[in-house]
């Protein structure tokens, strides 16, 4: 197949770099408009500000992958967090056994919900947008009923050190992320259990009828993403130094523009863990620029939505394009 | 052939439609006379279902013309069908489940009110006159389709092709699903639509219905047309020596090479590598099953007409659909197949009928296909071994001559045949021959695929049962069958109604074997 010409290399381009062209320029238009958007304080501040969303938007990964959604993972956020906070505050225990268990407990509340979300929807064939939609108020409800609506504080101070650690002035919270994200990009791209992800998505009938089980496959990838959500938690607990019942309202649904902007297909099999680092940052730059820029709460808010629907048209013609090679 | 009394309300002439590697339609010249009723009669394949669709303006000619009572007829979409008094009962219903009886029977033209609300008191009295035209006097319109038997669901389907005033009702086997009671009103019905000058054109593989309700039929085969008769001029026996007579393109047969090699009964005292005892797969008609064995280093056909069970038949060895009952038995042992998986395990594959749906992951690359069903040979502790993945398409794709940019190409971009080569290897990949080897069963394998493939996948077919494995083909071709196999199972409405030794072989014995359950008018 010949592949000199230039519109070959513009589709490759579009197909494959898309996103990350997107964001360069974005970044430059900021520093140009904004002298105080390429300071030091301010990319610090900006990579802990998308921190939580890049922990959430990975794992939600994994659930838009199998062809799945996850609307929970803002409410199960906040059951993790007021459920560790719980342990957290055990008189009894000593400060690493506290916080030890505090973190083991928000991680497994969060598989708990997730494997539920995914065994739910693909043992009944209900629509994961539904089942998930049930776990948010679950969740939400269930966190309030814990704490009686009571806001839980004072752990311990190692426990809040994190959320201002930083190495060499980049946040360890986001370091964190990237690691999680690197370790989800391998699992997704090296493994069985990747590979079983990516084939369902396309055509779970062809991986049922070729001797697999989609059912396991589909509920250990709901996991994961409860995984995640339990960690996001703990880590928003250590940069909060709080936890209540009403934290990460919304949360899913920058989780899920993150994934979007990122070129993952909605419809499951198609897209990857860079799409959404490229996208959490998109939507974390924006959200930083504008406000540099002296632009209202309201105006970004807006401008978010309109750079949603633009990925996804664009996401439109790179399936064209891929399908035309 | 004797001039029509009447003058031809449809005419078809040079009609061609080509689909992807198939010229379904050649250059057909036909003509409907009004009023009369003209059955279309073929082999699976022959082109009837192509013909009708273009008649219902599902699909348009690429070359021919069409014309209805002396005015040119081109449907570009199904409402032009129906405008210009075209109906077509669909084998597959077109209904909508959620919608009451009423709702579906005048959905294109419901009587609405002013401000477009619909009038129900005289939707539900225009239905009721419906209903009872085809016999179902006694149903409410305002049950929702979904509650409908299958039978109701047909004759539901007649009524609404009657909802409109049509000149030319296409009915494509709208017998299948109905019980000889429903039957004979159906026949009434449409002998009484008849009487009042519509012209019917009748496709059925009931060959008895074809002589008690038609003038005249007309045969088709591998997209010609071959005769046009009246039914008083002709039999069913020599209906379905029209029907027949393709040859295969000149080729050493596959089937009987390991035959003559091991002088004459060759297979005989090999091993039974797959056993079925009284195999009811889902829908099976009522009695013991089936009873059949496949041995290693043979190929054995499984003929019949569409709907007598041929793919849910392997579907059900294979674990794909649940299957009523059955034992499955290989090499001598009971297996338990609830799954694929279970197959697979036991080294029973299958090669489905819709390699895009069922067969592959089309947007994801060659060898990520290759390996899909046994990811275990490509894994340690799993983690994949990707130059493991590559080494064994390419490995495979040497074996099967797959065309193949490299092991990344993905397989939607592949030809049929190239793809089909695909789903081969998956099979393949882990399976060395020998004492071990596994079952293949392979349904319409070369379905959609150019000339020169088929030879390819035959040719394959033929080393791979030479290897020792055992091979299960499904075809509605039956020149494909005659060529490749050392005998043919024929099923016959769910019942196996005979086998056929190498040695028998012939179109007309298999086809009268695979209509054996038909020619009763029960």
């Amino acid at each position: 197949m010949p592949s000199s010409s230039s519109g070959v290399l513009v589709r490759r381009i579009l197909r494959e770099a898309g996103i990350g062209l997107a964001l360069l320029v974005m970044v430059l238009f900021f520093a140009a408009v904004a002298p105080s958007f390429t300071t030091h304080e301010n990319i610090a501040n900006i990579l802990t500000q998308i921190t939580i969303n890049l922990i959430l938007a990975t794992g939600m990964t994994f659930a838009i992958l199998v062809g799945g959604i996850d609307l929970s993972v803002g409410a199960v956020m906040a059951l993790c967090a007021v459920i560790a906070g719980t342990v957290l505050k055990q008189d009894s225990l000593s400060d690493p056994e506290a916080i030890g268990l505090g973190i083991l407990a928000s991680l497994l509340v969060g598989m708990a919900c997730g494997g539920l979300n995914g065994f739910v929807s693909s043992f009944w064939g209900i629509p994961a947008f539904i089942v998930t939609l049930g776990m948010l108020n679950i969740a939400r409800g269930g966190a309030l009923e814990v704490t009686n609506a009571r806001t839980i504080y004072d752990f311990p101070d190692p426990f809040n050190a994190f959320g201002t650690m930083s190495l060499l002035g980049v946040p360890v919270m986001f370091l964190l992320a990237l690691a999680l994200l690197g370790i989800g990009w391998l699992v997704l791209t090296r493994t069985v259990f990747g590979r079983m992800i990516y084939a369902i998505g396309n055509n779970e009938e062809a991986v049922r009828l070729s001797g697999h089980r989609p059912l396991v496959t589909k509920v250990l990838a709901f996991t994961v993403t409860g995984l995640f959500v339990g960690i996001a938690a703990i880590v928003y607990m250590t940069r909060l130094t709080i936890a209540n019942p009403i934290l990460g309202i919304g949360f899913e649904l920058n989780a899920i523009a993150a994934v979007i902007i990122g070129g993952t297909s909605l419809s499951g099999g198609r897209g990857s863990l860079v799409g959404t680092l490229l996208g959490a940052a998109i939507i974390g730059v924006l959200a930083n620029g504008l406000i540099l820029m002296g632009v209202s709460d309201f105006f970004r808010q807006i401008v978010t939505g309109v750079v949603i629907i633009l990925a996804v048209i664009l996401d439109s013609y790179r399936a064209r394009l891929s399908l035309r090679g | 052939m004797t001039e029509p009394h009447r003058a031809p309300i449809l005419r078809l002439e040079g009609v061609t439609k080509r689909f992807p590697g198939v010229l379904a339609l050649d250059a057909i010249d036909l003509d409907f006379s009004e009023g009369e009723m003209h059955a279309l009669a073929g082999e699976n394949g022959a082109g009837k279902s192509s013909l009708i669709r273009l008649l219902a303006g599902i699909h348009r000619p690429d070359a021919g013309r069409m014309t209805l009572a002396g005015q040119p007829y081109a449907p570009h979409a199904p409402l032009d069908a129906i405008r210009a008094g075209v109906r077509v009962v669909h084998q597959e219903f077109n209904l909508l489940p959620a919608l009451s009886v009423a709702e579906n029977l005048l959905f294109e033209r419901l009587p609405r009110r002013r401000f477009g609300i619909v009038d129900r008191r005289a939707m539900d009295r225009r239905a009721e006159e419906l209903l009872a035209r085809v016999g179902l006097g006694d149903l409410s319109p305002r049950t929702p389709v979904e509650r409908l038997g299958i039978a109701q669901k047909q004759l539901v389907e007649i009524a609404r092709a009657l909802s409109t005033e049509g000149r030319v009702l296409v009915l494509d086997e709208p017998t299948a699903t109905l019980t000889p009671r429903e039957t004979d009103r159906l026949f009434a019905q449409i002998r009484q639509l008849k009487a009042g000058g519509m012209t019917l054109i009748y496709v059925s593989h009931h060959l008895a219905e074809i002589f008690a309700l038609c003038d005249r039929v007309t045969v088709l085969r591998n997209g010609r047309k071959v005769e046009t008769l009246p039914t008083a001029e002709t039999d069913p026996a020599a209906l379905v020596r029209a029907m027949i007579g393709r040859t295969l393109a000149a080729q050493a047969p596959i089937g009987g090479r390991t035959l003559g090699r091991d002088g004459g009964d060759g297979h005989r005292d090999r091993r039974e590598a797959l056993r079925v005892a009284g195999l009811r797969p889902i829908g099976a008609p009522e009695g013991g099953g089936l009873d059949f064995a496949v041995r290693a280093g043979e190929i054995v056909g499984l003929a019949g007409l569409v709907g007598a069970g041929r793919s849910e038949t392997v579907r059900a060895i294979f674990g794909a659909d649940p299957r009523v009952s059955g034992t499955i038995l290989r090499d001598g042992r009971p297996v338990r197949i609830r799954a694929p998986r279970d197959a697979i395990a036991a080294g029973i594959c299958l090669l489905t009928e819709n390699r895009k749906e069922e067969g592959l992951v089309l947007q994801m690359p060659a060898r990520v296909n290759t390996t899909l069903a046994r990811l275990g040979l490509v894994s340690r502790l799993g983690i994949l071994d990707r130059a493991a993945e590559r080494d064994a398409t390419l490995r495979l794709a040497g074996e099967l001559a797959t065309k193949l940019s490299g092991p990344e190409q993905k397989v939607i971009e592949l030809s049929g045949g190239n793809q089909q080569k695909i789903v081969l290897a998956k099979w393949l990949f882990g399976d060395g021959g020998g004492a071990s080897a596994q079952v293949l069963m392979l349904d319409e394998p070369t379905r959609g695929i150019d000339v020169g493939a088929k030879a390819e996948i035959y040719a394959l077919l033929g080393r791979l049962a030479e290897q020792g494995r055992a091979i299960l083909v499904v075809s509605s071709e039956l020149p494909e069958l005659m060529h490749l196999c050392d005998r043919i199972l024929v099923l016959s409405r769910g019942h196996l109604a005979g086998e056929v030794a190498r040695a028998d072989f012939s179109e007309e014995r298999i086809l009268s074997l695979a209509y054996s359950q038909y020619m009763q008018t029960d």
